[in-house]
């Protein structure tokens, strides 16, 4: 099982995200490199890609207030 | 006791459906259309390395570099007549003005040269202008930054004038919308477009194909069936009759709601089509109620068939008043699905 994690360096500063959306749903086997979830840091839009191939789960919901370094979901080989 | 075949159908993984935000569908349509269209760019204030305040435009000056997405200075009447010359010269411009409200700097270009010219010219000189911009209100930004103005732009010949509700339209509109060789006012309601600091409506999230597709400018949608009412709304306002006719249902009124999409041309056929089988119409509208959309709705379904009318319409229209910073005052004012299920009720108990 691979974590989803929020890179340390993903925004400049040290500020909240509001999660807008998981492009799958939780279940959908998605590949390595597909963007599979957008942040929004105060007026940026942040895309974070499936760190390997296989099985989605969401950690986060949609709406969740999340930081840097956080782990917001993983994927399981299928 | 499970059965075991329930658990390998548990297991089986979800089909790939993407679901995609306003915002993401308006940027692929807007890289599609650079990819392959060489006399397609961009324009606008911060479209540039900050990606547009919608992030419409997010990743696309790094694709596509300074001479195709344009950072402009705060000048809306020199980009607007700057997208007017660029589509002499047989470019395809595409421009992104930031709130409509500011189309009040740079109406002369819009009204009297970008609408007219392709006319003015016997049709020799089309006028492939895409003006995106964003519009509506609902979240206390006060009277310059919180209107729709579709009917300031359905009333001069010469504009097409779109509003998708969803990102699936707003993805096929855009396509149509820089590929048609007349203006085109491309509105996207700021609640739509999946921004979390504008409120995000989930039903305006859509399952989004890989592959670009265009949808027809001039097609109203049928978002429900129904038989006692017929309910039009157009983006936002699409969102609160589709709610409206949800609570409708609970109290025996099946109503039937149509998605105008295209401001202009108008779909009459398709409101006077469902309305003939109803009888009934209500128009919610966000834009001002004198002279709108509303009401010219209205008046093409009464022309058609003014006689079949089992009551007489109704409009959920934005009182015509600025629009005010306060938030009570605003959700006072502004139309909403409680005030369609009330307005509906209210006209089902006076034409019993």
């Amino acid at each position: 099982m691979t974590e989803i994690r929020i890179a340390e360096d993903q925004w400049d500063e040290d500020l909240e995200g509001n999660l807008l959306t998981w492009l799958y749903d939780e279940g959908t086997e998605v590949s390595q490199g597909d963007v599979i979830v957008e942040i929004m840091v105060e007026k940026l839009q942040v895309e974070i890609e499936a760190p390997a191939s296989g099985i989605l789960r969401h950690g986060k919901a949609e709406g969740d207030l999340v930081n840097r370094g956080d782990v917001i979901g993983s994927v399981r080989p299928g | 006791m499970v059965n075991p075949t329930d658990i390998k159908t548990a297991q089986r993984p979800a089909p790939k459906a993407r679901k995609v935000l306003m915002n993401r569908a308006i940027r692929e349509a807007l890289d599609y259309e650079l990819a392959n269209d060489p006399t397609v760019f961009l324009m606008g204030e911060d479209v540039g390395p900050f990606g547009g305040v919608y992030q419409t435009a997010t990743g696309l000056y790094e694709k596509y570099g300074p001479e195709r997405i344009r950072d402009t200075p705060i000048s809306e009447a020199g980009f607007i007549a700057a997208a007017a010359g660029a589509a002499m010269a047989g470019m395809r411009p595409v421009v992104e003005l930031m709130f409509v409200d500011f189309i009040g700097v740079c109406l002369d270009p819009l009204f009297n040269f970008i609408a007219k010219h392709a006319t003015h010219t016997g049709g020799k000189q089309p006028m492939p202008v895409t003006i995106m911009a964003g519009m509506g209100g609902g979240y206390c930004d006060a009277s310059q930054h919180s209107q729709t103005l579709f009917a300031t732009f359905a009333h001069l010949p010469g504009l097409k004038v779109v509003a998708p509700s969803t990102a699936y339209d707003a993805r096929g509109l855009l396509h149509a919308a820089i590929r048609d060789p007349n203006p085109v006012m491309f509105l996207m309601q700021k609640e739509l477009l999946g921004l979390g600091l504008w409120g995000t409506l989930p039903g305006a999230t859509s399952i989004m194909p890989d592959e670009p597709f265009e949808l027809p400018i001039g097609k109203a949608f049928v978002r429900r069936e129904g038989r006692d009412i017929t309910l039009v709304g157009m983006a936002a306002s699409a969102h609160m009759a589709r709610q409206a006719a949800e609570a409708l249902a609970k109290e025996g009124i099946d109503a039937e709601v149509i998605d105008l999409a295209t401001i202009s041309p108008l779909d009459r056929d398709t409101v006077i089509a469902s309305v003939a089988k109803t009888g009934r119409l209500l128009v919610a509208d966000e834009d001002y109620r004198n002279c709108g959309v509303a009401g010219e709705v209205i008046a093409s379904v009464c022309e058609a068939i003014g006689h079949k009318l089992k009551a007489p319409p109704r409009r959920v229209a934005f009182p015509d008043t600025p629009i005010p910073f306060a938030r009570p005052l605003e959700q006072y004012l502004r139309p909403s699905a409680e005030k369609i299920v009330s307005t509906t009720l209210d006209l089902f108990k006076d034409y019993a």
